[in-house]
């Protein structure tokens, strides 16, 4: 594993305060996702999302790059993008994928990721020789509304 | 303590003693790789041999890991020795195998490092932390966040983290048990009931289905409860009689499960 980046996003439209963005790399395989598990709960209970979110955000970041290795090319690397915000955590996965790959929508692992997280999408050019496969997912924090009280 | 000593160790206190084996190490070495003799003669080997993996096993107890795990480490090592051993070389199996095992668990240990060694006082706060996100859950109706738990346990902000990375990072199924509730609460069939009528309505319920009958009944519901009710991990926590923080490690678990075998049958 490696952190390849952690500080301040460059882009102009995110937030100033509150915006962080962390890169961690990883090997596309089943046994080497642990550092990306870690590193989304960490972080948003270091920023204070509630713990029923932080646990959503480790599954969905875990079942992301595990729909990811299952079309990843040979022996390739898997780049981790946590962008923490205000108000929400945005996470793109992205790894070199086989030509001709594609990520089923209709499966359960899809299923997963779509209860677990507000928005999810997938980006990428199957028909390239050398396709890039991208799963982006964002969630909001839900304790920044007025408290349901019983 | 050298090597030597050690093994002298365990065959001293073993009392039957490994010595009358020493021969068939020889016989072994002769046989051919193809001679089915070869394979008998290795099974009984390893076989006679097991008392002392589990030796082994059981001098890393009470290290966090089950014990049954660190058995089954041990016999890998114990294989590897038995495999590895020459005879002819002048030493004997004990002053070779003892070192092999206790390698072979020692790696295990460094390998699931984070699951070891947590110090009684990250493992008082897990408890403490546990039973603090059922109360708050109960009072907001969703799960407390960091600085909340800080506030109503009165500790550091910073030593909740400390206690939460610790709990995500290491199995506490013992732990877990402590903080769970004893009955499941009395609406949870109508809510399962709802969660089959959805899975009945997606296409990969004959692909899904047979896959999640084979789960355990607590696993499966509480998969039903959170991808197909939609309830949260605190609200079902609540439902099954569990603490959030076990519901979140049963779920984590049971996702890789199913990845696993759903890639095991395309």
């Amino acid at each position: 594993m490696s952190v390849v980046g952690s500080g301040e996003p460059a882009g102009t439209s995110t937030p100033g305060q509150g915006g962080r963005i962390v890169v961690v790399q990883v090997g596309a395989s089943a046994s080497e996702l642990h550092p990306l598990r870690l590193v989304a709960a960490g972080l948003a209970a270091r920023a204070d999302f509630d713990l029923d979110t932080v646990e959503d955000l480790r599954l969905a970041v875990d079942q992301a790059a595990s729909e990811l290795v299952a079309v990843a090319a040979p022996d390739a690397v898997l780049t981790c993008t946590f962008c923490l915000e205000d108000a929400r955590m945005e996470v793109t996965s992205s790894v070199p994928a086989q030509p001709g790959a594609i990520l089923p929508q209709d499966s359960f692992g899809w299923r997963v990721l779509t209860t677990l997280v507000d928005e999810v999408w997938v980006t990428g050019e199957p028909d390239s020789a050398t396709p890039v496969m991208s799963i982006t997912l964002s969630k909001r924090r839900s304790n920044n509304t007025v408290t349901e009280r019983r | 303590m050298t090597p030597a000593n050690e093994s002298e160790q365990w065959a001293a206190t073993d009392g039957s003693g490994y010595g009358h084996l020493a021969t068939l190490f020889v016989e072994l070495v002769k046989l051919d790789l193809g001679d089915p003799r070869r394979a008998e003669l290795r099974d009984r080997l390893v076989a006679e041999h097991l008392p002392l993996a589990h030796n082994i096993a059981r001098r890393f107890s009470q290290r966090g890991e089950p014990q049954d795990d660190l058995e089954q480490v041990a016999t890998v090592g114990l294989i590897h020795a038995v495999d590895r051993f020459e005879p002819e070389r002048g030493s004997d199996f004990l002053s070779f195998a003892v070192p092999t095992i206790t390698g072979e668990v020692r790696r295990h240990f460094r390998d699931h490092a984070w699951a070891v060694r947590v110090p009684r006082r990250l493992k008082d706060l897990h408890v403490a932390i546990g039973a603090a996100i059922s109360v708050l859950s109960q009072q907001h109706g969703r799960a407390p966040t960091a600085s909340e738990l800080a506030e109503h346990l009165n500790l550091p902000r910073e030593q909740i983290l400390e206690g939460l990375e610790a709990a995500g990072a290491y199995r506490s199924s013992s732990l877990d048990s402590l903080l769970d509730a004893d009955s499941p609460g009395a609406a949870l069939e109508e809510i399962v009931g709802a969660a089959d009528a959805e899975l009945e309505q997606v296409e990969y319920r004959t692909t899904l289905g047979p896959l999640l009958e084979r789960l355990p009944e607590r696993e499966r519901t509480i998969i039903k409860l959170r991808f197909f009710a939609g309830l949260t991990q605190s609200q079902i926590a609540n439902q099954v009689g569990l603490s959030q923080m076990h519901v979140s490690r049963l779920l984590s678990r049971t996702l890789a499960r199913l990845r696993d075998q759903l890639r095991g049958e395309p």
